[in-house]
C-alpha cells in the first residue's frame, strides 16, 4: 500500500516536471533572446546561453523608446480600468442576481450576447463616436472602452448565485436596505471573487493592443503594447530589444497574479455553484 | 460630412446625450486666431527616419507661421490606422504619406484624396520617370510621388571570392542568376566547408512574381497568371535543392531579411535600394557579419529591357478633408520636388526625383560598394510597381499572397495556384 | 380599504425594488450602453448597408448576406472556424481539468507549478508566438529533430503545411490558454467536499472511480461556465491566427474573424464586415443555446 503511493508520488512528479517544461519554455527562450543580438535570435540550432550576451538590450530599451512613460500610462489605465470593471460590474451583478425588476433577463441576455460580437466588427463605428466626442487621443477612451465589459457582470452575477438567498432575506429583515446589504454583506463574500475578476481584467488590460493602437498616437500617451511594436520598423526588427522589454513588463503581471493567486482559487469556487 | 450626419442621427437614437456631446464638437478647431497654420503629417518610424526633421525645417524657414506637426502611426499597422484616423471624414490629419497601392487604392476609393492634377499644373511630371502615370486613375491623380526604391541584387563579395566564382553582372537572366546561384552555393559550400546559399527569397510574394512582369507584357493584376509559371518552377526548384533557404521555415521563424543577409551565409539577395543605407550602418556597427558587398542590377527574362526592374513607391497626397489644402500642397510640392529630393537624398535614401546629381550623391556616402558596377547598378530603365493601380488593389494583393504562400509551401501545384489565384481575380472583376 | 393600503404599499414596494436595482445596474449600463452596445445595434444596421466608413452609406437590404452565402473565402473560414472550435474546446476543456486535479494534488510547490502553468497565458503573445514557431520550426525545431531521432524521418511541416497548419493551431491554443480555464477549474475543486471522497473511499473507489463519480458531478456547474466562456472565445479567434499562421498556408486556417478584420481594415468594405459579423454571432448563440438547454435537462434529470 506505502509502495504504491511512493509510486503514484513519483509519477505525479514526472508529469509535474513534464508540464513544467512546456510552460516554462517560452520564459526561458525570452530571457535567452533578450540577451542576444537580432541576428542570432531566430538561428537554428537554438542556442539557450548565447556566447556573447548583450546585457545592454536591457539598457537600450529605456532609451530607445520612452519605456518608463509607456509603463506609467499602462499601469495608469490599467489601475483606473480595474477599479471601475471591479465596483461597476459587482454592483451591477448584484441586482441581476438578488433583485427583481422589468427586464432582467432580457437586459442580461444583451449583456451575454454582446460577448458574442467580435470587436473587429463595431471597432470602427466605435471610433468614429468616441472621437465625435473629443476622446481620441485620450487615456480616458481607452478606460471607457475597457471598464464595462460584460464579462465582468457575467461572472460576478454568477458568483452571487451562489451565495444563498436566505442570507439577504436575513439581513433585510434586520433593517438592512440593499446598499448596505451589498456593502456589508456581498462585497466581504465575493473578495476573492474581485481578486479572480482583478487579475483578468489587469491582465487584459495590460497586453491589450487593438484599441490603443488605434487611440493612442501620440508617443507621449502610448501604451507598452504599442510602444514594443516600434522596435518593428519599415525595414528591420529589432527582437532582442522587444524580448527583453518583454522580460521587463511581465514582471508587475507576475506579482499581481502571485500576490492575489490565494484569493483567487477561492474566489471562482463559487462561480456558476447555481448556474 | 453627410455620412458623419447619418451616422450621428443613428448613434443618436440610441443615446441623445450623445448627440449633443458630437456636435457640441462639431466646430473647426484649426482656424487659430494669430494666423499660425498647423499641418499634420501623418507618416511612420519617425526615430529611423532621418530625413523627416530636415524636410519640416526645411519648410518651416521658408514659410512663417506654419508648423508642421509629425503624426506616427507606426509602420506595421500604418494602413488600418490611417484608415481609420481618417474615416468618418476626420480633418486632423492634412498630409497623408501613401505606403503603398493598395493603401493608395484604398484611400481613393474612399474618396479620401484630393485630386491634384489641376494644383500641379505647372510641376514637370516627366521627372518622377512615368510613376506619376502608374497611379493616375481616369486623367487624375491623388499623390506625388517621394521616395522610389527599386530592387537591386545585394552580393556578399566575400563568399564568390570564396568560391572563385564571378560576381553577379548587370544585365543577368534570371536563368543566369539561377546558374549563378546554384554554382556559388555549391562551390562556397566546399571552400568554405558550411551551408552557403546561394541566392534569398524572403517571404514577400514580389521576391519572386516581379521577375515575371520585367518584360511589360503582363501585370500583376491579371486574370491569368500562368506567365509566372517558369519563375516557380525555378525558384521551388531552387528551394528544393535548397539552394536557398525554405520559405516555410523563413516564414514561422520570422527571420528578417537583414538578419539573414548578415550572417555572412547567403551570397546573393534582392532587395529594394532602402537597404542600401541599413546594410552600411549594420557592417560598421557590428551588427552584421564583416563582410564586402556589392549590388548588381535585378536579373530580368526574356524580352525585359535591361535596367528593368521592380519597385516600390511612396508617396504624398492631401487628405480631402483638411481645412488647409492649399498649403498642404504647397507642402507636397516642396517635399516632392527637386529642393526636398536634394534633403532626402543626403540622408542615403532614394528620393523619386533621380538626378544623376542625386544618385552621385548616394553612391558617394561612405561604404557604398566603389566598383563601376555598383554605381551603374542603380541606373534604371523601366521600374514596376509591385501592384498596378487598381480598383481592387487589396483583393488582389490577398489573393497574391495566398498563392505565393500556397505555392512556396507545396500545398498546391504551381500551376492549380496560379490557376486558383486567375480564377479569384477574374471573379473580383465580374 | 386595507387591502387597497396593503395592494399600494406592495405596489410602493415593488417599484422601490425596482428603482433600486435600476440604480445598482445604472453605473455599469450607462457605459457599456454608449460604448458597447451603441456601436453593436451600429454594426448590425451595417450589415444591410454599403460603407467605406467615408462616402455615404447606401441601404442595400440584403445585398451582402446574398454575396456572402457565394463567397468562398467565407464559406472556407465558416468551416475552418467550425473545425477550430470541435477542436479546441473539448481538447482545452480536457487538459485544464486534467492539469487542475494533477496540481489539486498535496504536493510541494504547488503554488510554483500552478503560477508556472498561468505562466503561458499572462506572457506577452508576440513573445510566446515566437518561441512556439521556433519550436515547431518545420526544418530545424526541436521537436522535429526529436521526431527524427525516434525514426520518423518525415515529420510533419506543421504551420507551414496545409494539412497540419489547423492542428498546429489548435495545438497552440490549447496550450496558450489552458492555464487560464485550469484555474477556474482548480477553484471548483477547493469546493468538493471532503466528506464525498471520504465516503467513496469507504466504498472502496479507485482513484478514476472518485473522479468520475465524485469530481466530475460536483464540478458541473464551473465545467458549464468555461465551456460557454471558452466556446465563445473559440469562435471568436483572431490574434493566435495572426501570430502562428496568417491564416496560411493559403487560406487553410482562415476563420472568419480574420476575414471580417481583412473585409474591415483592408478592404474597407465595413458593410459586408458587418453582414460576416452577423453569421458568426447567430452561429455562436445558436451554439450557447444549445449548451444552455444541454446543462438544464442535464441538471434536472
Amino acid at each position: 500500500m506505502k509502495s504504491n503511493k511512493v509510486v503514484s508520488k513519483f509519477f505525479i512528479y514526472i508529469l509535474l516536471i513534464a508540464v513544467t517544461i512546456t510552460m516554462i519554455f517560452p520564459f526561458l527562450w525570452m530571457l535567452s533572446s533578450s540577451i542576444k543580438f537580432d541576428r542570432d535570435i531566430f538561428i537554428f540550432p537554438i542556442q539557450w546561453i548565447p556566447d556573447q550576451p548583450v546585457w545592454s538590450n536591457f539598457i537600450d530599451i529605456w532609451t530607445r523608446i520612452p519605456l518608463a512613460t509607456f509603463i506609467y500610462n499602462t499601469a495608469k489605465i490599467t489601475l483606473i480600468v480595474t477599479l471601475l470593471q471591479l465596483t461597476t460590474s459587482s454592483f451591477a451583478a448584484y441586482a441581476f442576481s438578488k433583485l427583481e425588476f422589468k427586464g432582467r433577463n432580457l437586459l442580461f441576455v444583451a449583456y451575454i450576447a454582446t460577448i458574442a460580437v467580435p470587436w473587429q466588427a463595431y471597432m470602427v463605428p466605435q471610433f468614429i463616436m468616441m472621437r465625435s466626442l473629443g476622446l481620441n487621443n485620450t487615456h480616458l477612451a481607452i478606460i471607457l472602452l475597457q471598464a464595462f465589459s460584460a464579462f465582468g457582470v457575467f461572472m460576478m452575477r454568477q458568483f452571487y448565485q451562489g451565495i444563498p438567498d436566505s442570507l439577504i432575506e436575513a439581513a433585510r429583515m434586520d433593517g438592512m436596505n440593499d446598499y448596505q446589504i451589498y456593502y456589508r454583506i456581498m462585497l466581504p463574500l465575493s473578495k476573492p471573487a474581485l481578486s479572480t475578476l482583478t487579475i483578468f481584467t489587469f491582465v487584459n488590460t495590460w497586453n491589450d493592443f487593438l484599441g490603443p493602437l488605434l487611440y493612442l498616437t501620440r508617443d507621449e500617451l502610448k501604451t507598452i503594447q504599442i510602444g514594443l511594436r516600434m522596435f518593428i520598423t519599415q525595414y528591420s526588427a529589432e527582437y532582442g530589444l522587444i524580448m527583453a522589454a518583454s522580460v521587463v513588463v511581465l514582471i508587475p503581471v507576475l506579482v499581481v497574479f502571485l500576490s492575489l493567486q490565494r484569493h483567487f482559487v477561492q474566489g471562482v469556487a463559487a462561480i456558476g455553484v447555481k448556474g | 460630412m453627410n455620412n458623419k450626419k447619418r451616422f450621428l442621427a443613428g448613434v443618436g437614437l440610441l443615446s441623445a446625450g450623445l448627440m449633443l456631446g458630437a456636435c457640441g464638437n462639431g466646430g473647426s478647431d484649426d482656424a487659430e486666431a494669430d494666423g499660425n497654420v498647423t499641418l499634420t503629417w501623418s507618416l511612420w518610424d519617425t526615430e529611423s527616419t532621418v530625413y523627416y526633421e530636415p524636410l519640416v525645417e526645411a519648410f518651416e524657414a521658408e514659410h512663417d507661421g506654419v508648423t508642421v506637426e509629425l503624426l506616427d502611426l507606426g509602420s506595421t499597422d500604418y494602413q488600418t490606422v490611417l484608415g481609420t484616423q481618417l474615416s468618418g471624414g476626420d480633418n486632423k490629419i492634412d498630409i497623408v504619406t501613401v505606403k503603398d497601392i493598395p493603401g493608395y487604392s484604398s484611400l481613393t476609393n474612399r474618396n479620401l484624396l484630393e485630386p491634384l492634377s489641376e494644383r500641379a499644373q505647372d510641376v514637370d511630371l516627366d521627372q518622377y520617370a512615368g510613376t506619376v502615370e502608374q497611379i493616375t486613375i481616369d486623367d487624375e491623380f491623388y499623390a506625388v510621388p517621394m521616395r522610389n526604391d527599386f530592387y537591386v541584387l545585394y552580393y556578399n563579395k566575400s563568399i564568390f571570392d570564396d568560391a572563385g566564382v564571378e560576381y553577379p553582372q548587370n544585365g543577368m537572366t534570371y536563368e543566369d542568376y539561377d546558374q549563378l546561384m546554384r554554382d556559388v552555393s555549391e562551390k562556397a559550400t566546399e571552400s568554405r566547408g558550411e551551408k552557403i546559399y546561394g541566392g534569398h527569397y524572403h517571404v514577400w510574394r514580389s521576391q519572386v512574381q516581379l521577375y515575371g512582369i520585367l518584360d511589360g507584357e503582363n501585370t500583376l493584376v491579371s486574370e491569368d497568371y500562368s506567365f509566372l509559371d517558369p519563375i516557380y518552377e525555378m525558384a521551388v526548384s531552387q528551394q528544393e535543392d535548397e539552394i536557398v533557404q525554405d520559405y516555410a521555415s523563413l516564414k514561422t521563424s520570422n527571420l528578417h531579411y537583414s538578419a539573414a543577409f548578415y550572417q555572412d551565409n547567403v551570397a546573393t539577395m534582392l532587395m529594394g535600394t532602402w537597404f542600401i543605407p541599413t546594410l552600411q550602418e549594420a557592417i560598421s556597427s557590428g551588427e552584421s557579419q564583416e563582410f564586402d558587398w556589392g549590388i548588381a542590377k535585378m536579373p530580368i527574362i526574356d524580352g525585359a529591357e535591361e535596367g528593368s526592374t521592380g519597385g516600390t513607391m511612396t508617396s504624398l497626397g492631401v487628405s480631402s478633408n483638411s481645412q488647409n489644402k492649399d498649403l498642404a500642397y504647397e507642402f507636397v510640392e516642396f517635399v516632392t520636388g527637386e529642393e526636398g529630393a536634394q534633403v532626402i537624398a543626403d540622408t542615403g535614401t532614394i528620393p523619386a526625383i533621380q538626378s544623376d546629381e542625386v544618385i552621385n550623391k548616394i553612391t558617394s556616402i561612405e561604404g557604398f560598394p566603389e566598383d563601376e558596377q555598383s554605381k551603374e547598378a542603380l541606373e534604371t530603365t523601366n521600374v514596376y510597381l509591385e501592384l498596378p493601380l487598381d480598383e481592387n488593389a487589396s483583393e488582389v494583393e490577398t489573393i497574391l499572397n495566398e498563392s505565393h504562400d500556397n505555392i512556396m509551401t507545396y500545398s498546391t501545384e504551381i500551376s492549380d495556384g496560379l490557376k486558383n489565384a486567375s480564377e479569384q481575380v477574374s471573379a473580383l472583376k465580374e | 380599504m386595507e387591502t387597497q393600503m396593503k395592494r399600494d404599499s406592495l405596489k410602493k414596494r415593488k417599484l422601490k425594488e425596482r428603482l433600486t436595482a435600476y440604480s445598482f445596474i445604472a453605473p455599469n449600463f450607462i457605459g457599456f450602453a454608449i460604448f458597447t452596445l451603441g456601436p453593436i445595434f451600429f454594426a448590425i444596421m451595417l450589415a444591410f448597408h454599403q460603407w467605406d466608413g467615408s462616402n455615404d452609406m447606401t441601404f442595400i437590404g440584403l445585398d451582402n448576406f446574398r454575396e456572402m452565402f457565394g463567397d468562398d473565402r467565407v464559406k472556407d473560414a465558416l468551416w475552418n472556424t467550425i473545425v477550430y472550435v470541435l477542436a479546441t474546446v473539448p481538447l482545452t476543456l480536457a487538459c485544464a481539468l486534467f492539469l487542475a486535479t494533477l496540481l489539486n494534488s498535496k504536493i510541494k510547490g504547488r503554488n510554483i507549478f500552478r503560477t508556472i502553468a498561468f505562466f503561458p497565458y499572462v506572457a506577452s503573445l508576440v513573445a510566446v508566438a515566437a518561441v512556439w514557431n521556433m519550436i515547431f520550426h518545420p526544418v530545424n525545431g526541436p521537436i522535429n529533430e526529436i521526431l527524427r531521432m525516434i525514426g520518423i524521418l518525415d515529420p510533419p511541416r506543421w504551420a507551414a503545411d496545409s494539412e497540419w497548419a489547423m492542428f498546429t493551431l489548435v495545438l497552440f491554443s490549447v496550450w496558450k490558454q489552458m492555464g487560464y480555464y485550469m484555474v477556474i477549474f482548480l477553484a471548483g475543486l477547493q469546493g468538493v467536499s471532503e466528506e464525498l471522497y471520504e465516503a467513496a473511499n469507504l466504498d472502496g473507489a479507485g482513484r478514476w472511480g472518485k473522479f468520475w463519480h465524485v469530481t466530475l458531478p460536483q464540478l458541473r456547474p464551473v465545467t458549464f461556465f468555461v465551456l460557454m466562456i471558452l466556446t465563445i472565445n473559440s469562435f471568436k479567434v483572431y490574434d493566435f491566427v495572426y501570430m502562428i499562421t496568417q491564416a496560411g498556408p493559403g487560406t487553410s486556417t482562415l476563420v472568419l474573424v480574420y476575414e471580417i478584420y481583412n473585409t474591415a481594415f483592408l478592404n474597407w468594405n465595413l458593410g459586408y464586415s458587418s453582414a460576416i459579423s452577423m453569421l458568426l454571432l447567430g452561429l455562436v448563440l445558436i451554439v450557447t443555446l444549445v449548451q444552455f438547454l444541454g446543462e438544464k435537462k442535464f441538471t434536472n434529470q
